[in-house]
């Protein structure tokens, strides 16, 4: 990822760039409520929350395309919407 | 010297377990006989690591560390969970690696068989940093007591750990790395459900890999909603209205947006995205006004004069109206999605529609 610093793979990686990474995961995880300063998220919690929400989102793209290609199962091949679906999955 | 098996296992909760119980009982009791003695610095690393089973009952977390460091490890659970604690400094040890494999099935068992295997694998693990690991010799024991003990779900009040040989044996220590030893086991746990995690080593490296990972799966998310959004008949998205409050744009009513799923959760609210051609100026800050509108016969009987550019700073706007992660990947399908409107456009004389689109984005 270009946003990291990469330390040199000789050494140990700097405790500050675990942190860096550790926010910026706790960044992408789905707000859980995120009190003020929670700058103190256990990093246990956190990553059990990781797995979770991996987990839920795995769940969620396989209903998406579920969904998805029950509808275009269905949808008359010459309505537009095929037509936009088309053009989205070229 | 007590042992684990003679001082634990007759306190324990009798019922439910109770065939764990006996199982266990009757494998440390076979220890004994066998006199097989564990390291202490061993055991106590096994026990550190059912810390990291302790997140699942968080309850319990707090007791563990008020009850077990420093402790005098011959506390009887209260609840009857069968933690060991092997009492008696120094015990010699012999036969370890046989001792160690059968403590991998003496482990408390939790709710979930995965956890426990994990545990197994991560209580040998550790031993064998400080000793090789040597052949099995109570295998078969070992391995008799396994389902027994990934069956049952019980829950420990205390966790008993004991400094290994040369660390340091005061209480932040070990508590410290209790913790440490449950982060690591999340950090495997996660690394079994990244693909490709495995490559890499290290936590930084594995962090790296989970982040993005992460944000792979989710710009996917949205990328499939968006599509199924498209793919709806009328699809009648309203960002306007609640952001800008005023910019009402009339709508085609769509059945579909009531049924319109917005799975996401957070990610989409069930604000509606609308496209459409409406006569505003095509001034910047009006927000994202695009209807999805498939059928473009302007079934919007309303009218639609000179089709001025709806304004659409696709980016930013989208992002903030949907509270979308990932903007880039917003972009792309919103752009993916704007180049598949070609068409449609040109219907309705949308020329500069288009070239608006294409500005702002």
């Amino acid at each position: 990822m270009s946003g990291r610093r990469s330390s040199s793979r000789g050494n140990s990686v700097s405790e500050e760039e675990i942190n860096e990474l550790i926010s910026k995961l706790q960044s992408l995880l789905p707000a859980s409520a995120r009190r003020r300063g929670s700058s103190q998220a256990s990093t246990t919690k956190l990553l059990k929350e990781t797995c979770s929400y991996i987990k839920s989102l795995h769940r969620e793209v396989d209903d998406l395309s579920d969904r998805l290609s029950d509808l275009m199962a269905t949808m008359d091949h010459n309505s537009p919407g095929a037509e936009i679906i088309r053009s989205l999955l070229r | 010297m007590a042992h684990c098996g003679g001082g634990g296992l007759p306190s324990r909760r009798p019922g439910a377990q109770l065939q764990q119980e006996t199982a266990v009982e009757s494998l440390c009791q076979s220890l004994m006989l066998d006199d097989v003695m564990l390291h202490d610095g061993r055991y106590r690393a096994i026990c550190g690591a059912f810390g990291g089973y302790l997140q699942e009952w968080p309850d319990m977390s707090s007791a563990c560390y008020a009850g077990g460091f420093g402790a005098t490890p011959v506390q009887e659970v209260s609840n009857g969970g069968n933690s060991f604690s092997c009492s008696g400094g120094g015990s010699t040890k012999r036969k370890s690696d046989a001792y160690l494999d059968a403590k991998g099935e003496c482990k408390r068992p939790r709710g979930k068989q995965q956890v426990c295997e994990l545990d197994q694998s991560s209580g040998r693990g550790k031993p064998e940093k400080a000793k090789p690991a040597g052949t099995r010799k109570k295998g078969d024991v070992a391995a008799q007591k396994q389902d027994p003990r990934a069956a049952g779900g019980q829950k420990t009040d205390y966790i008993h750990v004991r400094a290994r040989r040369g660390q340091a044996t005061d209480s932040h220590s070990l508590a410290e790395r209790v913790r440490r030893e449950r982060i690591s086991e999340r950090m495997r746990y996660l690394q079994e459900l990244v693909p490709g995690c495995d490559k890499v080593t290290g936590k930084a490296g594995m962090l790296d890999e989970i982040i993005n990972y992460v944000q792979s799966l989710q710009k996917q998310v949205e990328f499939l909603s968006m599509k199924i959004a498209a793919s709806n008949p009328v699809v009648n998205f309203d960002i306007v209205e609640d952001l800008f409050g005023g910019r009402r744009l009339g709508q085609a009513c769509s059945p579909a947006a009531a049924t319109m799923p917005m799975p996401i959760h957070g990610q989409m609210d069930t604000s509606c995205l609308q496209m459409q051609q409406m006569h505003q100026p095509a001034a910047a800050g009006f927000g994202l006004e695009m209807v999805v509108n498939n059928q473009y016969t302007p079934a919007q009987s309303r009218p639609l004069p000179a089709a001025t550019p709806p304004p659409v700073s696709a980016g930013a706007s989208v992002e903030s109206c949907l509270d979308v992660n990932g903007a880039a990947a917003w972009d792309i399908g919103s752009q993916n999605l704007f180049s598949g409107f070609d068409a449609q456009f040109q219907q309705v004389q949308s020329d500069c529609l288009l070239d608006n689109l294409k500005m702002e984005m």
